[in-house]
């Protein structure tokens, strides 16, 4: 198989070098890494949302986007759905990350947000930059490996 | 057959397949956001029907309705004002009290302060409660404003009170002010002495005109010895500071405390740092009334925070 963008769309990308055991086993690692993240940013969200955020405007749905929309990424990547819904999870966790960090600065739709009591922001946090890193790693070492054996 | 196939292309397989993923992904996030919604609205219901130790709470606040002012932002403020009040009297249910969070007229002028004074009147409440802002003091000390409001104040105009296990304080920061709002040693004091009685679990409200947290300071948006005054509010497991003064929707959560800039009745003003100066904006016709409006609060023994609904002036 070659890797061409129709491939990539799989879910099922190809490593040409390592056996095909360890590699489904590192792929099923990484895809229950991706899902596992997810869905603990998703809970979070969602456990916020019925713990007050509810009432924030605009925020509050956000939040409730956010926990709907990631436990349903996270469902479908455990379920081994094809590459762009690991993707979409790693953009949506950046977007995440950056309304993060707007609504401890500059604010977010007139909400901004100091303190880190209680366990819930910096786990989300910790979560979503994983997510994004364990969706580079899916993403980006089919590539290199596939380069490498060119 | 299938040589010919551009391999950049998706077979009809593939597309369909990818479909099937794309729908489950829509389907799952809205079942999930709907069992959320219903997660939450079954614990709001739940708190709600547990018999309250303390009745619930709910209050309506208005603020800068600026009567008086006369210029293009809104050339008719006692009109809104008026439909401020009416949206009050409509919501369905007799607030506990409405809360004015200052700049109840525009140039403090005998005439404004007895213009607003008997339009309030109209208001279907048991209790009003009033703070004024820099506008209502622009020559006087905030005099003629405790004339007409500030019967049973204490200071320049501050005081508390408990409604339904909540205390609620009134502050006074638009006096003596340079840049920022300023509370002075004398009001520091009375918040202090005001809440050490108190049980840290005892829900605080507190409303002023500026805010308490520094939503802009280049604008004057905040309040220079706010950080002294919220200290004493620090041991309290849910405080809610509500003001007035920049004309727009804020929250901010600090902690234990939740800021919550109120809008206004009379006219909007920029976006903090949008242009050089805090100035009465005037919106394209039509676009006025969504800019104005009251806020809804409530408060229910047992939630934590408390729960907000903003409306705009229909």
């Amino acid at each position: 198989m070659s890797s061409t963008p129709a491939n990539m769309m799989s879910s099922t990308p190809t490593n040409l070098v390592s056996s095909p055991a360890a590699n489904r086993s590192a792929r099923l690692a990484v895809r229950i890494g991706i899902g596992a993240t997810l869905a603990i940013s998703g809970v979070i969200h969602a456990y916020l949302y019925i713990h007050g955020y509810q009432y924030i405007p605009t925020i509050g749905t956000a939040f409730l986007v956010q926990a709907s929309v990631f436990c349903a990424l996270a469902v479908l990547v455990v379920a081994g759905g094809p590459a762009w819904v690991q993707w979409a999870g790693g953009v949506l966790s950046v977007a995440a990350l950056i309304a993060f960090a707007l609504s401890r600065t500059v604010g977010l739709s007139g909400f901004t947000e100091h303190g880190w009591e209680a366990p819930y922001g910096p786990v989300s946090v910790i979560a979503q930059v994983l997510t994004v890193v364990l969706v580079a790693a899916a993403v980006l070492k089919p590539r290199a490996v596939t380069r490498a054996t060119r | 057959m299938s040589a010919e196939r551009d391999p950049q292309t998706m077979t009809r397989r593939q597309l369909m397949r990818h479909s099937a993923w794309f729908g489950a992904a829509v389907g799952l996030a809205v079942v999930g956001g709907e069992v959320i919604s219903q997660v939450a609205g079954a614990v709001g219901s739940a708190q709600a029907a547990a018999p309250p130790a303390r009745p619930t709470l709910r209050f309506a606040q208005i603020s800068d309705s600026h009567i008086g002012f006369t210029g293009t932002a809104n050339a008719n403020v006692v009109g809104t004002f008026k439909e401020a009040i009416n949206q009050v009297n409509g919501l369905g249910y007799t607030p506990d009290f409405v809360i004015h969070t200052g700049d109840l007229t525009h140039l403090a002028t005998p005439e404004q302060f007895d213009q607003v004074k008997q339009m309030m009147t109209g208001l279907n409440t048991p209790h009003i409660f009033t703070v004024p802002g820099e506008h209502d003091s622009t020559d006087d000390g905030g005099q003629k404003y405790r004339q007409a409001f500030g019967a049973g104040t204490r200071g320049d105009g501050w005081y508390s009170f408990d409604a339904a296990g909540v205390h609620i304080i009134a502050l006074v920061n638009t006096l003596n002010l340079k840049k920022l709002g300023h509370l002075g040693t004398d009001q520091l004091d009375f918040i202090q002495k005001d809440v050490a009685p108190l049980s840290s679990d005892t829900p605080i409200i507190v409303f002023s005109h500026i805010p308490l947290f520094a939503m802009y300071p280049d604008w004057g948006w905040g309040t220079d010895d706010a950080t002294q005054a919220l200290s004493y509010l620090r041991r309290f497991s849910s405080v809610t500071c509500l003001n007035g003064h920049v004309h727009q929707l804020f929250t901010k959560t600090d902690g234990n405390i939740t800021f919550h800039s109120g809008t206004t009745t009379a006219y909007p003003l920029p976006h903090p740092g949008d242009g050089p100066a805090p100035k009465p904006l005037t919106l394209p016709a039509g676009k006025l009334h969504d800019a104005l409006g009251i806020r809804e609060v409530s408060y229910t023994k047992g939630q934590q925070a408390l729960a907000l609904k903003e409306q705009t002036l229909s």
